[in-house]
């Protein structure tokens, strides 16, 4: 009895730790959006919204243009991602074909390369084709960069579907692609939905390529564009960071805590299946 | 007959376009940038070939030593790191305890933050004169005075670990989890009545029996820390004086200064050792199976 009161105490104790390590630094962006000065942990705090008002009123700082950039290139990529991706998972666990092991395997080992390899010769592609500072110049090596993982869930979560399901609809006349889209995907519909959600955080995350291939708010994404958060009197403006951090974070905060049980399974589905 | 022709091809329509969009944004790039490491190519100077030229200067400079140096180091305490931390914060994610889904949504949260922008926050911690990680050390009288994380080499690659495991650590913990909750709970629930205790049945049962997902993790891990970039960029620009710039940082700024063969040739010697790994990856993570 004795030992199992310490157990759980010392289960509550180190809940409170992970729930401290994991959150602190949030607390701590959302404290200082909301003061005058960065300081305040040894001045006073001056409660102010002035941040925020900055950030979403001052056009020249350009977060609302990031942020809808971020908004369009993630939602984009994620969409063609998880098409693109159905359709090969469906060829891979549901039709006869040579070298499925070898498309599986050729894909995972490319996307385990250093993005920074691709970096210069994507500056130049873009530039010549005159993409540079589009949204375009993101989302096409975004969905090529994303696919890999992308096609590993799906196919996971496919080859779970009995195939007795496909063979039925085949004898009542379907052809493959009605078998794909109407049969398929929508049993499939959480794993497709975990498979979007995954692509999305990994398209909003992303930083090298839209450091490289963009150049000012017409394309930068909110993560370059924190990044470079310049004040407009040159200082580093900590209260207007914190304020766009925080205005970032709050709505991918909520996206984890409602749909947790999703990301966790499409993270699994990515990592362990083998 | 025909027919029959094309319906054996029709399956590799439907791989087409993923195979489109991978050879063109991810393979060809690769290779393009292998041909143009073998070029003297600097912006508005003529374009020739150079041979092995490039790599002879970036195995001279000691700044590029210096990069790979720093990105093995960082490797080899990092990586431990996530994963001790991930795998403690997946056992007591694995216990029965309340509101155990919101904690496991708290875990996700930092993974889930784009990395600069948490980079930001954690620039704000270790500010010198008024960060939270100064304020700490001076309440609790753990340091004489502030310390200059981000101005010292040591201070710098401390900052840099933290935050990146900070980051990395929930990955960790959400596939080990998965690889716990695949544990037999008969098998736990035997030691138990055999009186072990919680760490021999950790260390005894549950441990070996993780090892697959740990050499997943752990490889995962490597690769992805192989390439860090992000959090340095934000941190410490690869300060003070290159002590935190990885491989990636150090042919990010050639490639940022027009000197598109040598940050090729930099980055060239940045994926075949990557690539090494992930053969390795491949190799002992069973995934040929998966395919199969």
């Amino acid at each position: 009895m004795k030992e199992e009161t310490l157990v759980s105490a010392l289960t509550f104790a180190a809940a409170c730790f992970m729930a401290v390590f994991s959150l602190a630094p949030f607390l701590y962006m959302f404290a200082t959006s909301f003061s005058a000065s960065p300081d305040y942990l040894t001045g006073g705090f001056n409660f102010t919204l002035a941040n925020y008002s900055d950030v979403l009123g001052v056009r020249s700082l350009h977060f609302l243009d990031y942020l809808r950039n971020s908004l369009v290139v993630s939602f984009v990529s994620s969409a063609a991602t998880v098409l693109l991706a159905s359709l090969a998972a469906y060829a891979i666990t549901r039709l006869e074909m040579k070298g499925k092991a070898a498309i599986l395997l050729f894909v995972l080992a490319v996307s385990m390369f250093p993005q920074v390899s691709l970096i210069g010769y994507l500056f130049r592609v873009m530039t010549e084709l005159d993409l540079i500072n589009t949204r375009t110049a993101l989302v096409l090596p975004y969905i090529a960069w994303i696919l890999p993982l992308a096609l590993w869930i799906l196919v996971s979560y496919f080859a779970q579907i009995p195939k007795e399901l496909d063979r039925a609809a085949v004898i009542d006349g379907c052809t493959k692609w009605q078998v794909l889209f109407k049969v398929l995907l929508p049993v499939a519909l959480p794993g497709i939905f975990s498979t979007a959600l995954l692509s999305f955080i990994f398209a909003f995350n992303e930083f090298l390529f839209a450091l490289m291939l963009t150049t000012d708010y017409q394309s930068r994404t909110i993560p370059v564009g924190i990044a470079l958060f310049q004040g407009l009197h040159g200082e580093t403006p900590w209260g207007q960071i914190m304020a766009a951090s925080t205005l970032t974070t709050l709505p991918i905060l909520l996206f984890t805590l409602l749909f947790q049980r999703h990301i966790v399974q499409g993270l699994t589905r990515g990592a362990v299946k083998g | 007959m025909k027919k029959r022709f094309f319906s054996s091809l029709e399956p590799y329509l439907f791989v087409a376009p993923l195979a489109l969009f991978v050879v063109f944004f991810v393979f060809i790039p690769i290779l393009g940038t292998v041909w143009s490491s073998f070029y003297s190519d600097v912006t508005f100077l003529e374009r020739r070939f150079s041979f092995l030229q490039n790599y002879g200067a970036l195995f001279s400079d000691p700044g590029f030593w210096k990069s790979l140096r720093f990105t093995l180091l960082f490797i080899s305490v990092a990586v431990p790191l996530e994963l001790i931390i991930g795998t403690a914060f997946a056992v007591v994610l694995d216990l029965e305890i309340p509101l155990r889904g919101l904690l496991r949504a708290c875990v996700l949260i930092p993974w889930a933050i784009p990395s600069a922008i948490s980079a930001r926050i954690w620039e704000l911690i270790y500010n010198y004169s008024f960060g939270l990680a100064n304020f700490l050390l001076a309440k609790t009288g753990l340091a004489r005075g502030p310390v200059n994380w981000l101005g010292t080499d040591f201070g710098a690659f401390a900052a840099v670990t933290a935050a990146d495991v900070w980051k990395t650590a929930p990955f960790v913990a959400i596939i080990v989890l998965a690889g716990l909750q695949a544990v037999p709970r008969d098998l736990k629930l035997q030691a138990k009545i055999d009186r072990a205790n919680f760490a021999q049945v950790f260390f005894k049962v549950t441990l070996p029996l993780l090892k697959p997902v740990l050499v997943v993790a752990l490889l995962f891990r490597t690769i992805d820390s192989l390439r860090i970039f992000d959090v340095l960029y934000v941190l410490t620009h690869g300060g003070p004086g290159g002590a935190t710039a990885s491989v990636s940082l150090y042919a990010y700024k050639y490639f940022l200064g027009g000197d598109f063969g040598y940050g090729s040739a930099a980055s060239v010697a940045l994926f075949l050792v990557s690539f090494a790994l992930s053969c390795l990856c491949v190799k002992y993570s069973g995934f040929t199976e998966a395919a199969s």
